[in-house]
């Protein structure tokens, strides 16, 4: 049997993320050991760890961001390595470097890696350096026609004119002909003026039909960076993805080569170490893709990866957090089928507004291909302090077409009742043309889904659900009543006794 | 269904629309304006959706002088029957003031008394809503046997199941003795009124000038006389408010009242209550406020909150029980105990102790209140009535002391020695006979005239005297205060000692019932 290369870990997160990690370390036979707040007793990634510390009160900036409290558990629990998940302080340098000081290993990129990449200015000058594309543009400011007309010309055309200080679809033009130019520069800096008392525009290549596609890289500490290719995350609400996929159906072949060989040369260029993520915007129209950001930790959609490559991102983690090679060489790695991964939330499907509370009914959905990621359970509170999200459904199929349909019917199986939840909206994207083509853009939510409501609920306006609903409360009444009756009465056994005596 | 079942339901049918039209629809519009509700909306406000079951729908009374043949309406003037508040049996009647202005006949008499006998025979509450110009006058002395029909019942369920009046129009004369005996009585603002003798008779008598509002209305009876233990603004909110003193009260006193699950945690600290309460022992402060801080979810349904506003009653939950909570209020005469405090604070005692209901006091009492008028009035008998009910009770009884404690009143307020359960003292408290200087004035009275400054030698005695004396340790020491605590422990610690106490078993001497002072 191979030596463990930790004894125990520490999870600094919660919810499916804290049990995903539980998981690889009992795989690896390492003792796992979970924190959890005040409004988290009775969460699921406690009752899975080997043991639980109690860290602070419910707000997660006195408990899970509470990092002086993190390390003095972990030192309290003896513990050689730290895992922070995503989110709270998975991406915080002054963590990492105390967690270094106090002799603990922390599972994740070096705190320079998080520095060169926290940054977007920084970040963005690097990648230059590196050969990375970027939104092509004007350097800062753009002054007059001519400048403006040069440098349109270098870029081609669309683009878009903003003003510097705008805000709010104000002082923005899309300029498609040459003819254009002029006056849309023109207007950009007189609203510039008028209502951000600033004419300062600059120009940028205009995105057509934006799409967001991110790389997965993994780097060790001695120097090799690999790809696992592309997810696809354009399905987003407010800004976070919703349902991602692996591959992208935008994505051709040659493109692909591109984009992962441009995400390791990003990567290699800071010496990155760990699970890494390279997004992209991605224009769907001319298949050209641009720099956006790196994300130095492991993504929320990372089992799509999972599933199309066959390898374990997270105990791959913690092996190079021990300093070994990586297990994986480029050539080796190949996507296999399709995955699909579809966020469950708590929240209202038609506001996106949180909805906790209590879980009434929960019943996961079984089956083939199909991986849960989740941390609900029956009578479980859903507390208001963190993200919504409490269940991630992953399908896996050999074709996109079968990965949709097994997500589909994971989705009708799944029970979840109590708490508002995401997944008929979920249903319904899974059925929009614009899904099934794969044309979706990161526009794709508020362009379809604004005024959908009677779309949404009409599986639920079914009479049968009324009946049943109806059905439910007379049996609850009927119970409570039955209760009501098998209250001893003092007034009516006192009587008989009474009765007897006389 | 045949024709001739058809024929019989039609007229089952037909009998019930009359009397379901009462009076009339003239006059139920007239009744309804300025908001009042009609005698039947009453009861569905009051009772639970759809639980009300009506009983002598078709009674008629049999009355002939003055051609009252002529004028019979089914029911005659009061809808009686019995339903359900938050799934608990009750009964009620409700008069309908629109059938001959809902005065008291020798048949709703009869109707009232059916339901209380069933009322006394199942140990479920009374209620009853009242809306009547009086007696029958047609009737004669047939209505004021009714009355008096009444009244025996009432008497006779005292301390048996709960009654509950609601004055919701005119009551005078006789009619005042039921609501008076009942446990509780409330009263709408500006609609009702009760009296004994009305203005036209006191104008005759007395040549005193004086309107129904300002001799017996609800504002009156509930600063006053004390003859109304809650005000309501209209009739919705007088029956709503019934609702939600019935949820503290059991069904009878040999059941217990409802505990709830409690959302409030029992080992809540209450350390807010080290702000409420001054350092400075003469410094007011509000006994309400202690109390919301301690009871469940800061709810707290205060009883006769306009009337002998000294001392503060109530009802609260202790982790979803319910308890009686008597607390003296150092904003109010600094918490002195006078005549009306005394009758208030004891009638309250006795019900929660007729009805299994534990008695929580909170005590910062300086003394009785002194002057000519209580003593002339006899404040002797009155407050030897609060003496008497703390102790004659024998449910659970918790007393914690938060200041002041002294003399005669120290020994009123559940103290130990009354039968006291668990007493408890905060460190701010000062269980003495009486306050430092009037102690001193006494006890060192000649050493203080002998003394060549005379006003420093009592300042510096004085000090000595509270240095002893002004604390709870005296009394600790005794065993008269089982534990001082923490102000922080106050709402962990009741709950202790409820659990502890909860099935406490003590009783009185056999008598037929004890002679307290009235």
């Amino acid at each position: 049997m191979i030596q463990p290369p930790f004894k125990k870990i520490l999870i600094a997160n919660r919810g499916e993320i804290a049990i995903r990690i539980t998981r690889a370390c009992r795989e690896l036979g390492i003792a796992s050991v979970a924190v959890f707040s005040d409004a988290d007793r009775d969460s699921l990634h406690v009752f899975l760890a080997d043991e639980a510390y109690h860290i602070g009160p419910s707000p997660s900036k006195e408990s899970y961001l509470n990092y002086k409290k993190i390390l003095e558990v972990a030192q309290q629990a003896g513990v050689d390595a730290i895992h922070p998940g995503y989110g709270f302080l998975s991406e915080n340098a002054i963590f990492v470097r105390a967690c270094k000081e106090a002799g603990i290993t922390f599972i994740g990129p070096t705190p320079e890696n998080m520095e060169s990449m926290g940054d977007k200015l920084s970040a963005k000058a690097l990648m230059k350096k590196a050969n990375v594309p970027l939104v092509p543009g004007s350097d800062g400011g753009v002054e007059s026609v001519e400048e403006a007309t040069a440098i349109a010309k270098k870029i081609g055309l669309p683009v878009i004119i903003k003003a510097s200080a705008g805000g709010g679809g104000k002082g923005m033009r899309v300029v498609r002909t040459e003819s254009e130019l002029e006056s849309a520069f023109r207007a950009c800096r007189s609203e510039g003026q008028n209502y951000f008392a600033d004419p300062t525009v600059y120009i940028e290549k205009f995105i057509n039909d934006p799409k967001h596609i991110e790389i997965q890289v993994f780097g060790d500490t001695h120097g090799n960076v690999v790809h696992l290719f592309e997810r696809e995350c354009s399905v987003q609400r407010r800004h976070q993805k919703i349902i991602e996929e692996s591959p992208s159906p935008s994505v051709p072949d040659d493109v692909r080569k591109k984009l992962g060989d441009a995400a390791v040369r990003a990567a290699k260029s800071i010496s990155y170490v760990g699970a890494g993520t390279i997004e992209f915007i991605f224009d769907n129209t001319t298949k050209e893709f641009y720099f956006m950001e790196m994300n130095t930790r492991l993504q929320v959609e990372h089992p799509i990866t999972e599933l199309v490559t066959g390898y374990d991102l997270v105990k791959e983690q913690i092996w190079v957090a021990k300093g070994k090679p990586l297990s994986f060489k480029q050539e080796d790695i190949q996507q296999k089928g399709h995955a699909i991964e579809a966020r469950i939330c708590a929240e209202d499907p038609i506001t996106y507004k949180p909805h906790p509370g209590v879980i009434r009914a929960c019943r996961h959905p079984q089956g083939p291909f199909l991986r849960i990621d989740s941390y609900a359970y029956p009578g479980y509170e859903v507390p208001i302090y963190y993200d919504p999200m409490i269940a991630k459904v992953i399908t896996w199929g050999d074709t996109r077409e079968e990965a949709i349909d097994r997500m589909q019917r994971a989705l009708t199986e799944f029970v979840l009742t109590g708490i508002k939840t995401n997944i008929v909206l979920h249903k319904s994207i899974l059925k929009h043309p614009k899904f099934l083509d794969g044309t979706y853009t990161t526009q794709f939510i508020e362009k379809n889904f604004e005024v959908l409501e009677p779309e949404l609920f009409k599986e639920v306006e079914d009479p049968v659900f009324l009946i049943a609903a109806a059905i439910t409360a007379y049996q609850d009444r009927k119970s409570k009543d039955v209760r009501r009756l098998n209250v001893a009465s003092n007034w009516r056994r006192i009587g008989r006794k009474i009765q007897l005596r006389t | 269904m045949t024709d001739m079942m058809k024929l019989k339901i039609e007229e089952l049918e037909k009998r019930n629309d009359a009397a379901l039209a009462g009076g009339g629809a003239d006059k139920i519009a007239k009744h309804k304006q300025g908001g009042r509700l009609t005698a039947r909306e009453r009861v569905d406000v009051l009772l639970d959706p759809g639980s009300f079951v009506e009983m002598d729908r078709f009674v008629t009374h049999r009355c002939t002088n003055f051609g009252m043949e002529k004028t019979k309406f089914p029911g005659d003037g009061i809808i009686t029957g019995y339903g359900r508040i938050n799934g608990k049996l009750i009964y009620v009647s409700s008069q309908d003031f629109t059938v001959t202005g809902g005065s008291m006949s020798r048949t709703q008499a009869n109707k009232i008394c059916k339901v209380m006998d069933l009322a006394m025979k199942n140990g479920a509450p009374f209620i009853s809503i009242n809306d009547s110009g009086g007696a029958r006058i047609q009737e004669g002395i047939e209505s004021l046997g009714g009355y008096a029909d009444i009244f025996t019942r009432n008497t006779m369920a005292s301390g048996v199941i709960p009654q509950i009046t609601a004055i919701m129009g005119p009551c005078a004369g006789g009619a005042v003795y039921s609501p008076s005996i009942t446990d509780f009585v409330f009263m709408v603002e500006n609609t009702s009124y009760m009296f004994v003798t009305g203005p036209d008779v006191i104008k005759t008598v007395t040549h005193e000038e004086v309107t129904k509002e300002e001799l017996g209305g609800a504002v009156t009876h509930s600063q006053k006389s004390g003859v109304a233990h809650f005000t309501a603004r209209d009739d919705k909110h007088c029956l709503l408010l019934i609702r939600e003193l019935m949820n503290f009260l059991p069904t009878n006193n040999l059941d217990d009242a409802t505990t709830l699950a409690s959302k409030d945690s029992p080992d809540r600290l209450v350390e807010n209550l080290n702000n409420i309460i001054p350092d400075n022992p003469k410094k007011p402060y509000d006994m309400n406020a202690v109390i919301s801080e301690v009871v469940d979810e800061g709810y707290f349904l205060e009883v006769h909150k306009h009337f002998a506003q000294n001392v503060v009653v109530g009802f609260a939950r202790f982790n979803g029980r319910p308890v009686g909570i008597v607390g003296n209020q150092p904003q109010v005469l600094a918490g002195c105990l006078n005549i009306e405090a005394s009758r208030k604070a004891a009638r309250f005692i006795r019900f929660c102790d007729a009805f299994n209901i534990p008695i929580v006091s909170f005590v910062d009492v300086p003394g009785f209140l002194p002057g000519k008028d209580q003593e002339w009035n006899g404040i002797i008998t009155h407050g030897a009535k609060l003496l008497y009910a703390y102790a004659e009770a024998t449910v659970p009884k918790i007393t914690v002391i938060t200041r002041k404690a002294y003399g005669g009143a120290y020994i009123v307020m559940g103290s130990k020695l009354l039968r006291s359960d668990v007493n408890l003292a905060f460190p701010s408290a000062e269980i003495a006979v009486m306050g430092a200087e009037g102690a001193v004035n006494i006890i060192q009275r000649e050493a203080i005239a002998k003394a060549k400054d005379p006003a420093a030698e009592r300042a510096r005695l004085t000090a000595e005297y509270e240095k002893m004396f002004s604390n709870p340790y005296v009394s600790a020491e005794l065993g008269y205060t089982d534990e001082v605590i923490d102000p922080a422990l106050t709402r962990k610690r009741i709950i202790d000692s409820l659990e502890m106490l909860r099935n406490k078993r003590d009783t009185n001497p056999p008598k037929k019932h004890g002679n307290i002072p009235l």
